[in-house]
């Protein structure tokens, strides 16, 4: 004895691998469609002594011909080899997956819808009116939970009950929906009935609307030349799939009002997006999030800074001791001017590295870095890029290289390009480590000050870069908001957060140390003299030295600004490397002289370097291009080495500007 | 929805609860609504944060190594929510 062949319909997630496989158990046959890559799924059961064939069709979002899946769930429905088709939702979210219900109505087959996850639903304080939703819609309708075994028995009683009853949705309603879309009933009326198996006219006419192009491609089979030419002529006045997919939902929305109840909540914004997402206060409120947290990365420092001097404080008793074994000066001196002070350095930035990844991290975590993107999406607007530029501008915090990547996802070349140029202009983590660390030690608690007008210096950079590049790069254009869904604030998982962050720090030590040590070790080679009358650098660098003053910036400090277009970091290694090299100046052999006090590079630097000069080399380092790495990711997304070129000698000219007014500025105030 | 993407040809950028505000519904409404309209083409996601250096699905469906378009490069954020952004010269 034979029962019916079920089809099981339904979105991705509604349940109906779990239901299928309750109801066939061992019973089941898993291929392929036929000439496709698409999962064929099929079983059988057994009940009253009949047996029942289930066909698990492809989960798929609706009946459009967007995908394979969905062209073979339909036509599977259509062709008859269904005697009854199950329906299914999710009883948690039915204003949504009852869409599936609106795109399947209007298929002459008949069927009953399963609510299911009414467990999920019940929880959430729903309570739901199957009975209510039945007489309206004409089929059965149950209650459904498919991972309990308990509501199987009502499945099968509404399962012969839809097959005697031969129920089939009531589409009065539907259609009268779609008899307020423009162009409806002139195409309807141009489909005959039964023009294609299984399909109503109203369902053909709403996919025509929709541009469904295998139903177009079926209709001009099966019609005149002349009659399809007046459905395509309609086709085109009408407003395609979003007038209809408006009557879907508000045909569920009618179907469910008063039978569901929901103890919703009003929905209002946090104490927090009421400052972060107001239209005046936003921006101040996330610019001062972002320094608030850039100055509080200095606390989780200090330990670090404290590692990096107590390394520093071995360097004389090693080398006082490796003097007194007899070692060659030369060794002496590379590993007390190489590597101990190359590794002092290395630990007080990293200590940086770690607090700014801390503070970012941390703000991405609890959702606060989402709102940033959100309140700068109009200003991008302004400097002529897509919203979604604020991206790459935020991932340059971290690497500039990761931001140029991030520019792929803009399609338009133009503006591609554009948010790159701008991206160099972001201080990337080693510059952000390196900046407090060198501020420190000039400006001691002034080092906050000069944090923030980096900061500001830097939208300034943005919104000048964006006005000279942005008139050749992207042309004013209208342009649609973006719909964002933030996610909501939570508290950050501290363990996970630590993991990243010293993950992070310890990947940054790596390639800092190799960097740093290499750079260092060769610019010491360069400037080291035996006789003590100045190495070539030495000797370079006094010739040069005229020009670079004139930027503010002695010929020490200039060759660590050139070496920082290299890799930020590598401007460590050089001052680390001129300051304390052996052809250079008396404080260091003061310093060797047994002045303990004065080995400390940070006086070092003080005896040698004024605060305008230092100033005036932050701004330039900081404003350089911002690595060799940046700009081969840079070429490789722009596929422009014009561009290219031309952005890193904007890049050049911009910082050498910057330190000299930097220097300027502070001759005035020291 | 006629209405949804009206409302964005302003060119401001809106949270789902601002949607739902602005258009007196609900934000179920709008989640629905979004997931039709991209479904439909005629809204795209701009960022899959959840997705990160190409070891997302549909990176490993294209290509070997590249990430797909809407891919965050490694390190970039992940907490970010989703985008959409309307996709243009469509009707």
């Amino acid at each position: 004895m034979s029962g019916a062949t079920i089809a099981l319909l339904g979105q991705p997630n509604s349940g109906k691998s779990t239901l299928f496989n309750a109801l066939t158990g061992l019973r089941q046959h898993v291929g392929n469609w036929p000439g496709k890559t698409v999962e064929k799924k099929e079983g059988s059961f057994v009940r009253d002594g009949k047996e029942f064939k289930v066909a698990d069709l492809p989960g798929s979002y609706s009946l459009s011909a967007n995908s394979d899946e969905e062209v073979i769930t339909r036509d599977f429905i259509a062709s008859g080899k269904a005697d009854v088709v199950c329906i299914l939702a999710d009883s948690s979210q039915l204003q949504r997956s009852l869409f599936m219900l609106a795109d399947y109505a209007g298929i002459n087959v008949p069927s009953f819808l399963l609510l299911n996850m009414a467990d999920v639903a019940q929880d959430q304080g729903k309570k739901i009116d199957a009975s209510a939703i039945e007489k309206k819609l004409g089929i059965p309708v149950v209650p459904f939970s498919a991972t309990d075994a308990k509501s199987y028995d009502s499945f099968y009683k509404t399962l012969e009950r839809a097959i005697s009853k031969d129920s089939r949705i009531d589409v009065e309603e539907l259609a009268k929906q779609y008899e307020s879309v423009k162009g409806y009933r002139e195409i309807c009326d141009l489909i005959p009935d039964n023009v294609i198996d299984g399909y109503s006219s109203m369902w053909l006419a709403v996919k025509v609307i929709e541009n469904d192009a295998v139903v177009l491609a079926k209709l001009k089979n099966a019609l005149s030349a002349g009659e399809y030419a007046k459905i395509e002529e309609a086709r085109k006045n009408t407003k395609g799939a979003v007038a209809t997919g408006n009557c879907k939902f508000k045909w569920i929305d009618e179907l469910l009002d008063g039978a569901v109840k929901t103890n919703d909540k009003q929905v209002t914004l946090g104490r927090l997006d009421r400052i972060f997402l107001n239209k005046i206060w936003g921006k101040p409120a996330v610019i001062l999030t972002v320094l608030f947290g850039l100055i509080a990365s200095f606390i989780p420092a200090l330990p670090f800074m404290g590692v990096g001097e107590a390394v520093l404080a071995l360097k004389a008793p090693v080398m006082s001791g490796l003097t007194a074994i007899n070692c060659p000066e030369f060794i002496v001196l590379i590993i007390g001017d190489v590597i101990i002070q190359s590794f002092s350095y290395i630990f007080k930035m990293l200590g940086f590295v770690f607090g700014v990844t801390l503070v970012f991290g941390l703000l991405e975590e609890v959702g606060v870095m989402a709102r940033i993107s959100y309140v700068f999406d109009n200003t991008m607007g302004k400097l002529g890029l897509q919203g979604k530029s604020v991206m790459p501008f935020l991932v340059s915090f971290g690497c500039t290289m990761g931001g140029a990547a991030g520019a792929r996802v803009i399609d338009n070349w133009g503006q591609k390009v554009l948010t790159i140029a701008l991206a160099w202009a972001v201080p990337c983590g080693a510059a952000w480590a390196t900046i407090p660390m060198l501020s420190s030690i000039f400006f001691g608690p002034g080092a906050v000050l000069v944090i923030a007008v980096i900061l500001i210096t830097m939208l300034l950079h943005m919104w000048v870069t964006a006005k000279i590049f942005g008139r050749k790069l992207v042309k004013k254009e209208d342009r649609y908001g973006m719909i964002m869904e933030l996610p909501p604030y939570h508290k950050p998982k501290w363990g996970a957060l630590f993991r990243y962050v010293l993950g992070r720090t310890k990947e940054t030590f790596i390639r800092v140390t190799k960097v740093i040590l290499l750079v260092c070790g060769i610019f010491w080679l360069l400037s080291y003299s035996p006789s003590g009358n100045g190495g070539i650098l030495y000797n370079i660098g006094v010739a040069i030295e005229p020009v670079t003053k004139f930027f503010g910036l002695p010929w020490q400090l200039f060759l660590s600004y050139v070496a920082s277009a290299v890799g930020k970091e590598g401007a460590i290694g050089v001052i680390s490397a001129l300051y304390s090299g052996g052809a250079y100046g008396t404080a260091f052999t003061q310093a060797m002289s047994g002045a303990a006090n004065t080995s400390n590079l940070g006086s070092l630097l003080l005896a040698n370097v004024t605060k305008p000069e230092a100033l005036a080399f932050i701004f330039a380092m900081t404003f350089n291009m911002p690595c060799v790495v940046a700009l081969a990711a840079t070429y490789q997304e722009t596929h422009s080495a014009k561009w290219t070129g031309r952005i890193v000698l904007y890049y050049t000219v911009v910082s050498l500007i910057l330190a000299f007014l930097a220097y300027h500025i502070g001759l005035l105030i020291w | 929805m006629e209405e949804l993407l009206e409302l964005l040809k302003d060119g401001h950028a809106r949270t789902i609860e601002m949607l739902a505000d602005q258009l007196n519904t609900n934000t179920e409404d709008i989640k629905r609504k979004i997931e039709y309209l991209e479904k439909m083409g005629l809204i795209k996601r701009s960022f899959s944060p959840s997705c990160g250096a190409g070891k997302c699905s549909e990176c490993a469906m294209h290509s070997g190594s590249a990430p797909c378009k809407g891919c965050l490069p490694d390190g970039g954020f992940k907490n970010m929510g989703e985008m959409w952004e309307v996709v243009k010269n469509t009707q």
